[in-house]
């Protein structure tokens, strides 16, 4: 096996163990922010400050016990979270987090610090996150549960809803920068304009970078759009059936999402791991550090809205999201058009 | 002879799920069958070194258009079927015919098509353009643009008839 081999053997199981430890993390940090936004403490009694709160979650839930409705479809209902889960660390996988790097010399040649690299990355991560409704359709439908049924359906018409915004987001993108691999499109972006503005597309796009930011909450099922799993309405929404680590199944997927869509958006708009300060070979950390700022947002937008009501949010992404982002589409290409960009 | 077996094997996978989609009884099952089937033919298109084509495959009609039909699946109530749909033999005879028919044709074009046409290769002739996607993106606005207003032309009629269907009064 060649050096360069093993070192991108390990870089996929890096990559991995980093998304199932990311959704830990981001239950900590979700509970500690929301307790702060409510001002509680939250989590304080498993290890210092409550740090080990996700880990006792993870014990819990694998002694308990896994239950199966009655009236199920026994492989459909076994089948949906490992959909659900597949389809959240695969869509990670063409999603790049550095510049090309050599291990601080241990590689003869410098690799790309991605899993694949794909040239068409954009349309794979769209392809699979479209699979994704499957994972969360065939839960409500093979539970055989009047609330699972309605929390799939919902999603469902939801996640087909706002695809298209997002998708018309990124088209606009990919005419800025002229590719569909996502290296490429993170190449155009670095450098700055007249010295300090640094050449994020978000500058360039800020109306995409706003479309694509509300389509990927709706996308990945986040208050304010959480209908599939209206508390109130819904019990749990397409796993209220789902119990031990099949639920988790679905809430670990939910939460890579969430990791998934930031780095993304890191990618197309904040000019993925180019900054200030900061050398060419650390710039994993700047990636890290505007995908954290996007997560915050995201948790802070959970505890910060109500729930819309389902008929507002079909509305407000027929009549108001899908308009702007064909507008935003169309101005964009006339302008690349025009200036040639 | 790698190619070949790649070949064969997705080929006999695609066939072996279509089959599967017209016999299987559970209606959500014979739909997740033909998103198998869907998969698959991405694949093919990965080997035919088409990645364009194989994300475009997935996202519109693995991801796209099946999602419809499940949706339309779930929410018609299967369960008890129309008197008229009871007799599984009740279109034999035509099925019979038709299925002859297309073997026929199919039988026609392998024996009577080699050799006489030539085989269409597009895309050995020079495009000013480099890569799948551009390659994809420039045939499409040149050499079948009127398909293609055609399709879009179609596809805008068929919108426009469902929005008076569902809309009593406008």
């Amino acid at each position: 096996m060649t050096p360069l081999l093993v070192a991108q053997i390990g870089l996929t199981l890096f990559v991995f163990l980093m998304l199932l430890q990311s959704a830990a993390v981001m239950v900590y940090f979700e509970r500690k922010l929301a307790a702060f936004l409510q001002q509680r403490v939250g989590p304080t009694l498993v290890g210092p400050r409550g740090v080990l709160q996700p880990l006792a979650d993870i014990i819990k839930l694998m002694f308990k016990e896994e239950l199966r409705p009655g009236a199920a479809d026994p492989l459909l209902f076994a089948l949906a979270p490992i959909i659900s889960a597949t389809a959240a660390f695969a869509a990670f996988a063409v999603v790049p987090f550095g510049a090309d790097t050599t291990f601080f010399g241990l590689l003869d040649q410098p690799m790309r610090l991605q899993v694949a690299d794909v040239n068409v990355a954009i349309l794979v991560i769209f392809a699979i996150s479209s699979m994704s409704v499957y994972g969360i359709v065939l839960a409500g439908w093979s539970s055989n549960s009047k609330y699972s049924l309605l929390g799939g359906l919902r999603s469902s018409a939801q996640m087909i809803s706002y695809e298209l915004s997002y998708g018309l987001s990124l088209a606009a993108v990919l005419l800025i920068g002229n590719s569909l691999s996502l290296t490429e499109i993170v190449g155009a972006q670095s450098g700055t304009w007249f010295g300090f503005i640094p050449r994020w597309f978000v500058f360039l796009q800020p109306i995409g970078f706003v479309v694509y930011m509300i389509a990927g909450v709706a996308e990945t099922n986040r208050a304010p759009f959480d209908f599939p799993e209206a508390e109130q309405e819904l019990v749990a929404g397409y796993h209220t059936e789902y119990s031990s680590m099949t639920f988790a199944m679905f809430f670990m997927a939910e939460y890579i999402n969430m990791v998934t869509v930031s780095a993304v958006a890191t990618d197309l708009f904040l000019g993925g791991w180019h900054g200030p300060f900061l050398p060419e070979s650390l710039g994993w950390i700047w990636f890290l550090v505007k995908v954290a700022a996007l997560l915050f947002f995201y948790v802070w937008m959970r505890w910060t809205l109500p729930r819309y009501r389902y008929d507002q949010l079909m509305r407000f992404g027929w009549k108001i999201l899908l308009p702007v982002a064909v507008l935003n589409l169309l101005v964009t290409a006339a302008g690349v058009l025009y200036f040639g960009l | 002879m790698g190619e070949a077996i790649a070949f064969y094997t997705l080929a006999a996978f695609i066939l072996g799920f279509a089959v599967l989609v017209i016999t299987t009884k559970d209606t959500v099952h014979s739909v997740l069958f033909l998103v198998l089937d869907f998969l698959f033919v991405a694949a093919l298109y990965v080997m035919l070194n088409a990645p364009f084509l194989a994300a475009i495959q997935v996202l519109v009609y693995a991801g796209g258009i099946v999602v419809l039909y499940l949706f339309v699946v779930m929410l018609v109530n299967l369960k008890r079927l129309p008197e008229a749909f009871q007799d599984p033999n009740r279109h034999g005879r035509i099925g019979l015919i038709l299925s002859v028919a297309v073997l026929l044709e199919l039988a026609a074009i392998a024996a009577l098509g080699v050799g006489s046409v030539a085989p269409v290769r597009t895309a050995a002739r020079a495009l000013p353009v480099t890569g799948n996607t551009e390659q994809v993106g420039w045939m499409l606005y040149t050499s079948y643009l009127i398909p293609f207003e055609i399709a879009s032309m179609l596809l805008l009629v068929a919108m426009i008839g469902a929005i008076v269907l569902a809309k009593r009064e406008l």
